[in-house]
């Protein structure tokens, strides 16, 4: 019977659980998903992650290749990120080029990467005005089920943390490039951006960590990117109108998570060793 | 690298740091030897065993139907979902239609793949649609079609094989009607050196023809698919030269290969209704 | 501190139910609007309008991250008129970049903000955006500063008219919650100046 009511009156059924302070899977407003990582399980990569959200399952896969750096800014490398939502993660993808979605996400993932400054373009650099690498980090979404920008930012960090680039002899006199495999070296990753979503349903609740559900008939979403006490990311593109004190108390929740991200890449870390 | 106004682009020429290593000097001949050492591959298998299967079901909460399968490095993940009208359609089809889509995931292969499906992906596609269009109950949903979309996260060898083994499943899985349960497994072939399940340093040395000027050039890969109960190919795909002698016998041994994952994939249903039944008649007893 | 300075003019294109070039600082946009126009079917909500926006770059074609950019204003757009109206059909929203300043998007906000207006499409409140600025010696300005490094954080802050709540928000940079919510508080007291303005206008256009 209840499975009737959720899909003939979606926005009823959402309403009778909210008003007893629930949510129809059992967490309360604020509680996040459970969340896992698993990292540098795929050796084709130069660094790769596996996150999962609750259902929301992102993988992350780094690729390191060497290119010029450009003349304006010659000590400096690439990084290139993407965002695939290719239509095995839900029915609501079709395939062929990333849905306008996929792009707003992309871009958003790279303003956070820019701003949380935790890869810094000059450690790329290998020999100023003449080579660099370029990183090329790629997200799939494999499960699309809410929150998928927090799911990518714990799969970058734990996929960053894992490459291992190799050292690269360049001769400039001679042009030549050498690269030796047995010779790597980890990159830095100079902060740990946090990122939490947030819905709003009814332009008053707000849920931390929607569902792709909660998404779909909810009036707003705002995402909040913490790295360290600083902020990186306050985007809340339209939507429900909220206070100042609503937006800075979303803040305050999200502050929560830190520590527990923190925690969950140490020990995620600690088995690759 | 065209631009691509829809996805961030890096720098236009980059170059995979792999070419600049110090080359691998070994002759084709020297490399053949290594294929087998003392009856043994690389990864200390038999030539003719295949790696351990693992197989998991529902791992997209969003598909009416999802299947991951593991051999050992390769990693495969294929979604199923519900029958959909086909889009802009004018005549009627008695039999349903099967949309296939086989995606290497860019990081995926020791080359980086681009976003756009290239000419090998569109190949396995339709290899992987020929190949479930035999299996499914087509009749069962005119005019209707099933999406199904395979996606390669890690390829050490044999994905094609994997992500129609998972396909099938994923089918399964999903409720979609069929004639029978369907397996599939490859076999790379140079010389006299047979290999099942090879990985990709296998695939590669069996795809390059070696000994050009003799007579007995045999290289390449096979794959096949078998609906298991009604002991029937039911894609049979194969590249390189192999001659007509051989191929009964190299046939024979993937049917066995095929047979051999069977049990695995029954498991994995088992397992799935016992948990769909505990579930039901947990929400009975509340 | 200099007040940045808004001119507007409205109308200016013959073609679109509503237009404007704006003009914030020295920050430039054109925008058009038309509506309730045909929306293709599947694209077509059956309860509402569906409100579609084009951002165009001053030179190329638009990008990734121009996708944001629309995103962002589309959905702020929604958000104010009254879809519902206009079932089974399309508001398009066409904005296009004149010249940047630092403050682009606060400004193709205003400026679909005027279109709206002068178009006379119904809307359930008025929306302005203010750009501010933490430069480097941790200080809040609204005018851009001159040299691009001595920006640290940027903030973009939509208010409504009626209760001046946030309806949008965008940042670029690294900043503490204190210094984020004295920006809020800057640019909420901005924003009634740029109401004003909006008003101005309306009436002088009259």
């Amino acid at each position: 019977m209840a499975e009737q009511y959720k899909s003939l009156h979606p926005v009823k059924y959402y309403r009778d659980y909210l008003s007893h302070n629930i949510r129809p899977d059992g967490r309360v407003f604020d509680t996040f998903r459970p969340v896992i990582l698993n990292t540098g399980s795929i050796d084709t990569a130069d660094g790769s992650a596996l996150s999962k959200l609750g259902q929301t399952t992102v993988v992350c896969g780094i690729k390191a290749e060497l290119c010029k750096p450009k003349a304006e800014s010659p000590n400096k490398g690439f990084v290139v990120p993407n965002l695939d939502l290719p239509p095995l993660c839900s029915p609501k993808f079709r395939p062929g080029p990333p849905s306008d979605q996929a792009q707003v996400l992309s871009q958003l993932i790279n303003d956070i990467i820019e701003n949380s400054q935790c890869i810094d373009l000059t450690d790329l650099c290998i020999f100023p005005d003449k080579l660099a690498w370029c990183l090329y980090i790629d997200f799939i979404c494999l499960d699309f089920d809410g929150s998928v920008v927090d799911a990518c930012i714990i799969a970058l960090v734990g996929a960053l943390k894992t490459v291992k680039l190799p050292f690269v002899d360049y001769d400039a006199a001679l042009d030549n490039i050498q690269v030796n495999l047995e010779n790597t070296r980890p990159l830095p990753v100079h902060s740990i951006p946090v990122s939490t979503t947030f819905a709003i349903f009814d332009d008053k609740i707000i849920l931390a960590d929607p569902t792709v559900e909660e998404e779909n008939l909810c009036t707003g979403i705002i995402v909040i990117v913490l790295k360290d006490d600083e902020l990186c990311c306050v985007h809340k593109p339209g939507g429900s109108p909220l206070s100042s004190d609503e937006l800075l108390g979303c803040i305050e929740k999200s502050k929560k998570k830190v520590p527990l991200m923190r925690d969950l890449l140490k020990t995620a870390l600690q088995d690759v060793g | 690298m065209p631009i691509d106004h829809k996805r961030i682009n890096g720098p236009e020429d980059t170059l995979p740091y792999q070419l600049f290593t110090k080359l691998n000097r070994k002759s084709l001949e020297q490399k053949y030897k290594e294929l087998v050492q003392d009856g043994k591959r690389h990864d200390s298998r038999a030539p003719l065993e295949h790696r351990k299967i693992f197989m998991k079901t529902g791992v997209v909460s969003q598909a009416k139907g999802s299947a991951y399968i593991e051999v050992e490095k390769t990693k495969v993940m294929v979604s199923v979902f519900d029958p959909r009208e086909i889009p802009n359609r004018q005549d009627y089809s008695l039999k349903g239609e099967i949309y296939c889509e086989f995606k290497f995931a860019p990081f995926s292969c020791e080359k980086r793949r681009l976003h756009q499906l290239d000419a090998e992906e569109k190949q396995y596609s339709q290899i992987m649609k020929k190949a479930l269009e035999a299996t499914v109950c087509r009749h069962e949903f005119p005019n209707f079609q099933v999406d199904i979309y395979a996606l390669v996260l890690h390829n050490d060898g044999s994905a094609l094989s994997a992500a129609i083994t998972a396909a099938g499943l994923a089918l399964s899985h999903a409720g979609v009607p069929m004639y029978d349960l369907i397996t599939s497994a490859t076999l790379g072939i140079q010389k006299d050196t047979i290999l099942i399940d090879p990985t990709t340093i296998e695939e590669r040395i069996c795809r390059t023809p070696f000994w050009k000027e003799k007579e007995d050039n045999e290289h390449g890969l096979v794959v096949l698919s078998m609906l298991h109960t009604h002991n029937q190919v039911a894609q049979f795909y194969q590249s390189g030269s192999i001659s007509l002698d051989k191929l009964p016998h190299l046939i024979e041994t993937l049917e066995k290969a095929c047979a051999d994952t069977i049990p695995v994939i029954q498991q994995c249903l088992v397992k799935h209704v016992i948990k769909t039944i505990k579930k039901s008649s947990n929400v009975i007893e509340v | 501190m200099e007040a940045t300075k808004y001119r507007c003019n409205l109308d200016i294109l013959s073609r679109p139910d509503g237009s404007v070039l704006f003009c914030e600082g020295k920050t430039t946009v054109i925008a058009g609007l038309y509506g309730p126009v045909e929306v293709k079917i599947q694209k077509a909500h059956i309860d509402k309008a569906t409100v579609d926006c084009h951002y165009r770059p001053k030179s190329g074609l638009p990008g990734v991250e121009d996708r944001l950019y629309e995103s962002f204003i589309r959905n702020t757009c929604e958000t104010s008129l009254v879809a519902a109206l206009f079932p089974r059909s399309a508001v398009l929203i066409m904005l296009q970049e004149m010249q940047n300043d630092k403050q682009l998007i606060s400004c193709a906000v205003n400026a679909a903000c005027m279109a709206c207006l002068s178009s006379g499409i119904d809307m359930k409140f008025m929306f302005g955006a203010v750009t501010a600025f933490l430069t480097k010696d941790e200080e809040l300005v609204l005018t851009p500063p001159i040299i691009d490094k001595d920006i640290k954080a940027l903030f973009v802050i939509v208010f409504e008219s009626t209760e001046g709540r946030i309806l949008a928000c965008h940042t670029e940079g690294c900043f503490s919650k204190e210094q984020f919510n004295q920006a809020v508080s800057i640019c909420e007291a901005q924003c009634i100046n740029v109401f004003k303005f909006f008003k101005q206008t309306l009436l002088d256009n009259k």
